[in-house]
């Protein structure tokens, strides 16, 4: 066990992989020298030397590129862009070349990639570095997401991403980086994708959510309880795709009531296929329309983004409220 | 004069023929002469003339008699498959066909230039790699019919082949997003130690994409083990070369990022093989190289393409004077290796072993529904097993 930051776990889940495979690299810009804009890889260069933090050109395109030409030959390259509102030029590599070369190959290909993404908002960062950009990446398959957002959790599936046969997005909590630090048990065990986590126990409402504003929630829940006495449960995916939906509805036919918070714009956002999923699973437990709260369709504003678009405790606390005690 | 070796253009189909077919306008450009007729001042490395006689441009490397025969059986059989790959296609029987006719000396010369276990990212018209290095012929033609048992399972389009067993790598038919996986792959083979080489075919059109610039940009800096071979066949789609790039020398793109360059004479097996071998052996110790192979598209862009909306066939005919089957057979002719009895011969047998592949490949069960949710994970995961099983439940007996 050691107190870490977010940034640290990360850090150090890297380099307990990187010491034990040494097929493991990581290449971005300014990762080296520095350790990346954030620091995430600081002193990993002096460590593991340059062959194996390597500094690229600034070309977000060209380094995944690249990172899916190194796992095809059989290393376990992790691609860090820089912000994740950056990473839309490497859509095309990401999502029609990196993971689909295995399919395509008849698994004769597979790329063993990790793509690290700082993502969500928080920091005041206007439209490019504030972007959740989860749905762009979610669909069309072949690759798996996950969004830790403790300390524990970022240790644990950064260790899960490395290890894994299959492209894996990382998106990083950028407002916790530093802000949450915690106990980690850095024993080298990765947590299992796909597993979600309830964070807050209730029965009166569930509440979905991933990325850092899960601590949002369970704070506006908090406030619930000892406002309306309405207990909510609160569900952090840690794992888009795969994503637990046998946790969501196993809390669904609790509670009979659902709402999705999330930080991504709303049409199409994930909550959208939450809610049918669990629509389909448990109908005949639903008590309430299913709820959403998340950004509007906007570019996320530098001022008032944080303050208004992103879901914070008010607003989260209304959708809770107003899906708790609807009646037909 | 048009010369077609024993390819015959009025009974060649692939080749444009000057009919008008299909539909659309075109503006077809007036003819632009090959430049191989003058490649010492055009600095394009050349072995042999249109007549198959050194030129003195580029010393001969001296091939055995063995490899020059393989050379030349490839090239043909590469055009025998061509044509019956274009028939299956005009009549129903596969989808799609990427013609190869024009380009056969390049891929046949640089893939005899790389070791057995280096890798090779192809674009859309290599297929001597998988002749080259023991694929059977059967299981290429059931890629073209998209049977269950070839390689890639009957996913990818005719013609976009791949084996992992000869370390070939099917391209994403985006066209030039495969440039940097091969220069991964080489950089990963660099950082492993390992002493192997990725060969990185693309075509002119590739040049203008972002993902050449990455490459290319990359490899300046970190010198991947790689050759990168620019197949310049004179056309992306309808769009000429001088559409493409006011460079009109495309080798010279890599000297904006610092890599050694050069143009060699595509349709000449023998400097193609002289030019890849001497990059390759170099790669390891001094890094990437950008070769720019000039050859010239003889056939239509796919077979969803009509060539005489856009070009001349007094163009095409130009360029069939370099035709690098003939100019292979001349070579061997001059040396008293080949005989109007060996070509006979060869073409007979290689006829009766398309035809067989053709009948086996033709029987291959295609795969249904269930195999293509395999390998999209190594794990399958509850989304994708419960869109199966919907998928299965309503085809019902369809499935």
């Amino acid at each position: 066990m050691a107190k870490m930051t977010v940034l640290e776990a990360l850090r150090a889940a890297m380099a307990y992989e990187m010491a034990r495979n040494e097929r493991v690299v990581v290449l971005g810009e300014d990762v080296g020298t520095v350790g990346g804009i954030f620091r995430v890889t600081s002193g990993l260069q002096k460590q593991f030397g340059k062959d194996r933090l390597i500094d690229t050109p600034l070309d977000e395109k060209g380094i995944v590129a690249h990172a899916v030409g190194m796992a095809m030959y059989g290393m376990r390259p992790i691609a860090e862009i820089q912000f994740a509102g950056f990473i839309h030029d490497a859509h095309e590599q990401i999502m029609f070349c990196g993971t689909k070369y295995r399919w395509m190959t008849g698994g004769e290909y597979p790329v063993p990639m990790v793509v690290r993404a700082p993502a969500f908002g928080g920091i005041m960062g206007g439209f490019w570095h504030s972007q959740s950009p989860e749905s762009y990446y979610i669909h069309g398959g072949g690759i798996k997401i996950v969004a830790p957002t403790t300390p524990q959790d970022a240790y644990a599936f950064m260790l899960a991403a490395i290890r894994d046969p299959d492209p894996v997005l990382v998106l990083e909590p950028v407002p916790l980086y530093r802000t949450l630090s915690d106990e980690v048990a850095d024993d080298g065990a990765a947590a299992p994708i796909g597993v979600g986590e309830v964070v807050r126990a209730g029965a009166d409402v569930t509440a979905v959510t991933y990325g850092p504003i899960r601590h949002d929630v369970v704070g506006a829940a908090d406030d619930l309880a000892t406002e309306r006495g309405i207990e909510a449960e609160v569900i952090d995916l840690r794992s888009l795709i795969p994503y637990d939906i046998d946790m969501i509805v196993r809390s669904v036919e609790k509670t009979g009531r659902l709402v999705i918070i999330h930080e991504a714009s709303e049409t199409l956002g994930f909550g959208a296929e939450i809610a049918v999923q669990v629509q389909n699973r448990a109908f005949g437990s639903l008590e309430a329309p299913i709820e959403r709260v998340c950004a509007p369709d906007l570019p996320y504003s530098y001022r008032v983004g944080d303050e208004f678009f992103k879901p914070n405790r008010k607003r989260i606390g209304a959708g809770l409220v107003r899906t708790a005690e609807f009646a037909f | 004069m048009t010369v077609w070796g024993r390819f015959d253009p009025e009974e060649n189909p692939v080749v444009s023929t000057g009919q008008k077919i299909g539909q659309g306008e075109g503006d077809p450009r007036e003819p632009v002469a090959a430049p191989l007729s003058n490649a010492q001042a055009l600095g394009i490395r050349q072995v042999i003339d249109q007549d198959g006689k050194p030129t003195g441009n580029l010393p001969d490397p001296g091939l055995s008699k063995d490899d020059c025969l393989m050379f030349y059986r490839v090239m043909t059989l590469l055009r025998a498959i061509d044509q019956r790959g274009w028939t299956l296609q005009r009549s129903g029987r596969i989808a799609f066909w990427i013609p190869i006719c024009g380009q056969e000396a390049v891929q046949v010369g640089a893939t005899h230039a790389m070791d057995r276990e280096d890798w090779i990212f192809r674009a859309h018209r290599e297929m001597a790699p998988w002749i080259m290095r023991g694929e059977p012929l059967d299981l290429m033609f059931a890629q073209f019919f998209g049977a269950e048992a070839e390689p890639q399972r009957g996913r990818r389009l005719p013609c976009l082949i791949g084996s992992r067993k000869i370390k070939l790598v099917s391209s994403s038919t985006q066209v030039g997003a495969y440039i940097p996986h091969g220069a991964g792959a080489g950089w990963a083979a660099k950082l492993m130690g390992s002493d192997e080489v990725v060969l990185s075919f693309f075509g002119d059109g590739a040049t203008s994409r972002g993902e050449f610039h990455s490459a290319m940009n990359f490899a300046g800096i970190h010198k991947p083990q790689v050759v990168f071979v620019c197949v310049n066949n004179g056309w992306a789609v309808t769009t000429p070369l001088d559409r493409q790039t006011a460079q009109e020398d495309f080798a010279a793109k890599g000297a904006a990022y610092g890599l050694p360059n050069l143009r060699v004479d595509g349709n000449d097996p023998l400097a193609v093989y002289a030019v890849v071998k001497e990059a390759r052996d170099r790669a390891k110790a001094e890094g990437p190289t950008l070769i720019e192979a000039i050859t010239y598209r003889l056939g239509f862009h796919t077979s969803s393409d009509n060539p005489d909306l856009y070009r001349k066939k007094d163009e095409c005919d130009d360029w069939a004077r370099w035709d690098p089957i003939v100019r292979m057979r001349r070579y061997l002719e001059h040396a008293g290796w080949w005989t109007e009895a060996d070509e006979a011969e060869l073409a007979e047998r290689q006829a009766a072993e398309i035809q067989d592949a053709v009948e086996r490949a033709e029987k291959m069960p295609v795969p249904g529904p269930t195999s293509q949710f395999d390998d999209l994970y190594e794990d399958s995961n509850w989304m994708l097993e419960e869109q199966k099983a919907r998928l299965l439940r309503d085809l019902g007996d369809g499935a």
